[in-house]
């Protein structure tokens, strides 16, 4: 992550007040590796003497740039870059606290992606409002609420700049600015297909899917698309591993109803993931061999390997995964597992390199501290947190291609199966 | 009741041990003497040997974590039984032996077969009135020392396997009920510590039977709360039989 300071101009100086809670910021950052960071011996670092290295500067820090600096660098000496100090002002624009309407669960049916710099549409629901006012596949997003979100997706590549969370922050900005009550709308300014600015007022909906119900979790809608596409190829997405009583089923129809030969796509962008177990529990049909494993995950506690048990007879066909920066958690320990087991190409880009929940606190000073409190190697031996799971084949959607109607990924990975054939 | 806990293991992803009281000049009971004394507590050999079936129903609960379930189980002379757990949100989770396979399998992970420390576990939770059989099933049982749980004395028995990890078992001195229990479960996901509460004793018949179970693992809890059972009840034998995702797990030959 980007020293935070470098977003601030020509700061005041700290008051005596903000001295105090950045102090108590420190403690808590420091408190909190200490009693939850994964491994307890810290990887052999004195932590202890890290807060006493670190503790001086904050009390001496000027400005809140400084302070950050501080937190930055004494948790820097973890070498995990998952850790972050995220700034409040960054913060309020990754949607944690919200203004107004935003916030809601109304949707647009629009999702995005930051590309080149640009906010892209990369889809837009059939049925949803955004669609039957025209809304298309690569246009531009410029304006919402009159607000123009250059800078506000500036500020937050910036201060991910560093970070395989970049693209998954800046999905999560776009997502809180277009969200609202139910019933109520949003005015977005786009260019459109031509370069044209047309203004939209789109009204915003019930999200996509069923309420699904997981512990004290709040209902959730969840979706399972499953397709055959022209060629054949078996093509499936759902937005979160939820729901595992509805969506195991449906996911093991859509492997069984796939020619052996025929090819099988899952689409795991913008799949943020969910119940770890469900990864597992998926290979399962592509899997025939015992004690194979997608990865092993550390806490303080225990080692748990994440062993896939087959499901006979297994699909044998080629197996392809989609992802983008969107794809974390269980997405990245799904796809990354399968790779790693040589069982499934991945297309796209570089994942979120968040495979375990990432804790957002945020501190007595108003900045948040993110951190997990486990780590997990992906089969193979790679640390999916912080780095992500590397694509077979990287590709980028263009806008060319997604005003074309075309989707470049899925257009790779069906390719890719036709050769196998 | 232990039974629930192998099952059960698979949903947990994570215990101040009790200080040790013992009296350096007090003389503790063999272990084999607490055992049968737990079983005279609980209702007697005779009383044990007229039950040659058991089926159990209760709810399961995630402690903190909103998730919720019924259990059912039955269990058959000599060392057959079927578990399930049906979760709200997650489906249901089923756990079996027929004397010879321990399998598991859920919507969530599919079939598995137990093999190793697991099969043998397995095996030995499922053999009928286990509490009667520890000579078959245990090579050694030592009293360890004394020491407090829930503010009662307790024996702390150690309890080797024929094959295995040993396990640690608490016996009230009082009543002679086991109270706790502390074992490591095996699996193919790794090994996990597990702490184990048994309470809420109530007479079933002619039998004692713990109504409650208090699991620690990974740093979570779950509850098991057994609403009633139900001795010699008929079970059908086909109820014990491999499921056929499970049995397209083991060698051809296994099957025949």
């Amino acid at each position: 992550m980007a020293a935070a300071g470098s977003l601030a101009g020509a700061e005041p100086t700290l008051t005596a007040q903000q001295r105090r809670l950045n102090l108590d910021s420190f403690e808590f950052v420091w408190t909190t590796v200490r009693d939850q960071y994964w491994d307890p011996k810290l990887g052999g670092l004195n932590w202890q003497a890290v807060r006493e290295e670190f503790l001086p500067a904050m009390q001496n820090a000027e400005t809140m740039s400084q302070a950050r600096q501080v937190l930055e660098r004494m948790i820097g000496r973890l070498g995990q870059s998952h850790f972050a100090i995220i700034p409040g002002f960054v913060y309020e624009d990754l949607g944690a606290k919200r203004d107004g309407e935003e916030g809601g669960a109304g949707v647009t049916g629009i999702d995005t992606r930051v590309i080149g710099g640009r906010i892209l549409v990369t889809q837009v629901d059939d049925g949803s409002p955004a669609a039957a006012q025209g809304v298309r596949p690569g246009w531009i997003i410029v304006r919402i609420e009159g607000r123009e979100m250059a800078p506000a997706i500036a500020k937050v590549a910036e201060a991910y700049q560093k970070s395989t969370q970049r693209e998954l922050m800046l999905h999560h900005a776009m997502q809180a600015r277009m969200s609202g009550r139910v019933g109520g709308t949003r005015r977005i300014e786009f260019l459109d297909g031509a370069d044209k600015v047309v203004e939209k007022n789109i009204r915003l909906m019930m999200p996509p899917g069923e309420l699904a119900i997981f512990g004290l979790l709040p209902p959730t809608p969840v979706w399972f698309h499953a397709r055959k596409l022209p060629s054949g190829i078996q093509y499936v997405a759902f937005n979160l591993f939820l729901d595992p009583a509805r969506l195991m089923t449906a996911f093991g129809d859509a492997v069984a109803s796939t020619g052996e030969n025929s090819g099988f796509i899952i689409d795991l962008r913008g799949n943020p993931g969910g119940l770890g177990i469900m990864a597992t529990g998926m290979a399962g049909w592509f899997i025939d061999k015992p004690n194979q494993q997608l990865g092993t995950m550390q806490t303080r506690q225990s080692t748990l390997k994440f062993i896939v048990n087959p499901r006979l007879p297994a699909y044998r066909g080629p197996v392809a995964m989609l992802v983008d920066g969107t794809s974390a958690s269980t997405s990245e320990i799904f796809a990354g597992g399968l790779q790693a087991l040589g069982r499934a190409r991945i297309f796209g880009s570089q994942t979120a390199g968040a495979a375990l929940p990432s804790l957002i606190d945020q501190l007595p000073n108003g900045d948040a501290f993110q951190h997990a409190n486990a780590n997990y190697i992906s089969e193979g031996g790679r640390t999916l947190e912080g780095a992500g799971v590397t694509p077979d084949l990287e590709v980028i959607p263009t806008r060319e291609a997604l005003l074309a109607g075309r989707d470049p990924v899925l257009d790779a990975a069906v390719k890719w199966i036709g050769a196998q054939k | 009741m232990r039974k629930f806990l192998a099952t059960v293991t698979t949903l947990s992803t994570l215990a101040a041990l009790p200080w040790l009281t013992l009296a350096a000049d007090e003389a503790l009971p063999k272990g084999e003497v607490i055992l049968d004394q737990f079983v005279e507590a609980t209702g007697g050999k005779a009383a044990y040997e007229k039950i040659h079936s058991e089926v159990a129903t209760g709810s399961f609960e995630l402690t903190g974590k909103g998730i919720r379930g019924s259990v059912t189980s039955f269990k058959a002379a000599p060392n057959k039984i079927y578990l399930t757990i049906d979760l709200a949100g997650i489906g249901k989770m089923e756990d079996g032996s027929n004397g010879e396979i321990a399998w598991n399998r859920s919507a969530l992970q599919g079939p598995r077969i137990k093999e190793g420390d697991e099969r043998a576990a397995a095996l030995r939770e499922a053999t009928f009135n286990e509490p009667l059989h520890w000579r078959k099933l245990y090579k050694s049982v030592e009293t360890v020392g004394i020491e407090k749980v829930d503010d009662k004395d307790c024996y702390k028995v150690v309890l080797t396997p024929l094959e295995g990890k040993a396990q640690t078992q608490f016996f009230d001195r009082q009543s002679h009920l086991l109270v706790k229990f502390a074992m490591t479960l095996s699996s193919p996901m790794g090994e996990v510590a597990v702490e184990s509460r048994l309470g809420d004793y109530r007479k079933d018949g002619d039998l004692l039977t713990p109504h409650r179970l208090e699991q620690s693992a990974m740093g979570q809890q779950f509850v098991i709360t057994i609403d009633t059972v139900k001795w010699n009840e008929e079970i059908p034998k086909s109820r014990f039989d491999l499921p056929a995702d499970v049995a397209a797990l083991l060698p051809k030959a296994a099957t025949k």
